[in-house]
């Protein structure tokens, strides 16, 4: 019932935005139309150059569009200023390629970093960290550093964090691209486990076979959407 | 972000890199070190010296030598030197003219003259001569106004002396104060004097009966007693060097208060033509005030070049910090860090380096500037009794601490500014 009243998670209206490369402007999206609905399991999928990863950007709210209408969440991204884009990134879960752990934390210290920057005490930050480090099955490597745990288990930590501040949303950028295929399997069982229990999830991606297990698969190309189909 | 979880956040990235952070500290500390050092030893000359100035210049007392020289009035002028010895002498000052100055105002309960005169002394062994001043005084009108410092030990003063009697400084009686005396009460000394006024210079010596030795003093006694001089009654002094000229008047007032002080001492330099000059102990040490401060203002700028340069190190490090944490900040923001919080990590981080380092150079500075009083009071330059203790006033770790951690914080605006304005994506690709 509670849906109905939401707001979709991303909706984004003819959306555009334009790079300078040196003095040469670069379209890299030429107007994209896309809505992600809450409890999606959306895959964007396209070659480099196809315009993903700007995308990944703007649905981040780690940079503006040049034209167009990006709405996370319900908020207009485009009225923000930094200060504001930074704390509708708290209500996003960004889970990266390449794990973007902070070295000298511990898994728990990565997962309490994210609550931290909330403002959340830490009493709450510990036992939150501790459950979700549990969730994605790392309980005997809580204190453990990133060097010490594998790519899998540091991509474990990275989603715990990403989950620590209730997300409206995950975002992820490549999740398993740094993680041998194997493990990787492990790390998008857990996604789906994950979106089974009602966490949204944008994933992009370039590996056509994991795209596909989202429950809906965007295809880019040169800067538009050639393709948006349920899986 | 909560204060305590920056706090906590700056500490991990410092923690990470101890030696280069230890190394940006140790810049922190010598600049403060350095300025306490200077700051505590300055204060603690100037206490010595206020000290002893205090005990030799009482301050009911104007000191009148002639000269007009700008050897300052009662308004806190200046005061140079050569007055004591008479080298600058324009119209000379007659033993007679107390008699003239005790009527001048009614705020003026006497005056008497003294009479001074580098000599020197040998005691009965006759090998051992010592350098000193030979002061010729009234001693009655001197014990009188003097009465806390021209005081025996040994012996007594006396009030009505004959002729050959004189009193001795404690240091004249035991030189380097290890109970070696050179001369005690009742000992007959042979006193020298070298008239250079007539070519060939001649020398005067006439034998003496020490009838006391002083209590020790410890202050310079301009004017007063001194524990390196000699005492010999006024017409003595003056039938010894021929002379009627006193080398200082000295002027006992009713009051010690600044008004009278001024007011008598303008009095007597109008009176004599501006051919005098009047020393008072409040203007002495006003003086001493204006020269100390200049001096710890001078070495404390001079310190603080050195606490400059630890700022620079400070922003160097916080560049370099700044760049190989671009990534780090990239994930921050990323993960929905404000930019004003990314700023104050790298304040933070300044902060505590800059803290740590103020708390060792002050520590550091204090023992260090203790150091150098033991070095002094040994003797090592100043030699003298003059032995400083160093004063480390709030005021100066106050600010120790201000300037310690200001300077690392408006060395670190700049990087922690750049680092604050990193673009999210930009940083997140940065390897």
């Amino acid at each position: 019932m509670e849906e109905m009243f939401m707001a979709p998670v991303v909706e984004a209206i003819d959306l555009k935005k334009t790079y300078m490369l040196g003095k040469i402007p670069v379209e890299a999206l030429r107007g994209v139309n896309l809505k992600v609905e809450s409890g999606d399991f959306l895959s964007i999928l396209g070659p480099s150059g196809s315009g993903k990863s700007t995308l990944l950007n703007l649905v981040g709210a780690l940079d503006k569009p040049t034209a167009g209408k990006l709405s996370i969440d319900g908020v207009d991204v485009s009225t923000l200023n930094d200060n504001q884009l930074a704390d509708l990134r708290l209500r996003i879960g960004f889970v990266f390629q390449f794990f973007n752990l902070i070295p000298r934390f511990t898994a728990r210290d990565n997962v309490e970093l994210a609550m931290s920057i909330k403002g959340i005490n830490k009493s709450a930050r510990t036992k939150r960290a501790q459950e979700l480090l549990e969730t994605v099955g790392l309980k005997d490597r809580i204190n453990h550093k990133p060097a010490e745990l594998s790519g899998g288990q540091q991509q474990r930590v990275a989603i715990a964090r990403a989950l620590a501040n209730d997300p409206r949303f995950l975002l992820m950028d490549e999740p398993t691209g740094n993680i041998d295929s194997k493990t990787a399997r492990e790390v998008l069982n857990l996604i789906q486990r994950i979106n089974g229990e009602g966490v949204t999830i944008v994933m992009v991606t370039h590996d056509q076979r994991l795209a596909l297990e989202a429950k809906r698969t965007v295809q880019m190309f040169d800067g538009v959407i050639a393709s948006d189909l349920v899986n | 972000m909560r204060t305590s979880d920056v706090f906590s956040y700056s500490f991990s990235a410092i923690k990470l890199r101890k030696l280069r952070a230890a190394l940006t500290t140790l810049g922190v500390v010598i600049g403060i070190a350095a300025i306490v050092a200077l700051l505590s030893i300055t204060q603690g000359l100037q206490t010595t010296i206020t000290d002893q100035l205090e005990r030799g210049l009482s301050a009911d007392t104007l000191i009148v030598v002639p000269g007009s020289s700008a050897l300052g009035g009662g308004e806190g002028g200046g005061f140079a030197g050569g007055g004591f010895g008479g080298s600058s002498s324009n119209a000379p000052l007659h033993i007679n003219y107390t008699d003239e100055i005790n009527n001048l105002s009614p705020d003026i309960i006497t005056s008497f003259a003294v009479v001074q005169k580098a000599g020197y002394v040998q005691n009965g062994s006759g090998v051992i001569r010592i350098v000193t001043t030979i002061t010729g005084v009234n001693f009655s009108q001197y014990a009188n106004a003097y009465s806390t410092t021209f005081v025996a030990a040994t012996g007594s003063i006396p009030l009505n002396p004959s002729n050959d009697e004189i009193v001795v400084g404690a240091r004249l009686s035991d030189p380097r104060f290890n109970g070696t005396l050179f001369v005690r009460a009742n000992d007959e000394v042979n006193i020298t004097w070298t008239n250079n006024t007539v070519i060939p210079f001649v020398n005067k010596t006439y034998t003496a009966h020490v009838a006391a030795v002083l209590d020790r003093i410890g202050g310079f006694g301009i004017g007063g007693p001194s524990d390196t001089g000699i005492y010999v009654p006024l017409t003595r002094a003056e039938e010894f060097f021929g002379t009627d000229e006193a080398d200082v008047i000295i002027v006992k007032l009713r009051s010690s208060d600044a008004a009278t002080i001024n007011s008598t001492s303008i009095i007597i330099t109008d009176y004599f033509g501006d051919q005098v000059s009047v020393i008072s102990a409040t203007a002495v040490q006003s003086l001493l005030t204006t020269i100390f401060s200049t001096i710890s203002l001078f070495l404390g700028g001079i310190a603080a070049i050195s606490l400059l340069v630890a700022g620079i190190g400070i922003m160097n490090i916080m560049i370099v910090s700044l760049i190989e944490r671009t990534r780090e900040i990239g994930i921050l923001k990323a993960i929905g860090m404000k930019s004003r919080t990314v700023l104050y990590i790298f304040l933070t981080e300044s902060v505590i380096i800059g803290l740590i380092g103020a708390v060792i150079g002050i520590l550091s500075g204090w023992v260090l500037a203790n150091g150098v009083a033991l070095f002094l009071g040994r003797g090592g330059v100043i030699g003298s009794a003059l032995t400083i203790t160093p004063v480390l006033t709030v005021e100066v770790i106050l600010g120790a601490l201000g300037f310690g951690i200001g300077i690392s914080v408006i060395f670190a605006l700049y990087p922690a500014w750049r680092a604050s304005k990193l673009k999210p994506v930009e940083a997140l690709r940065y390897e």
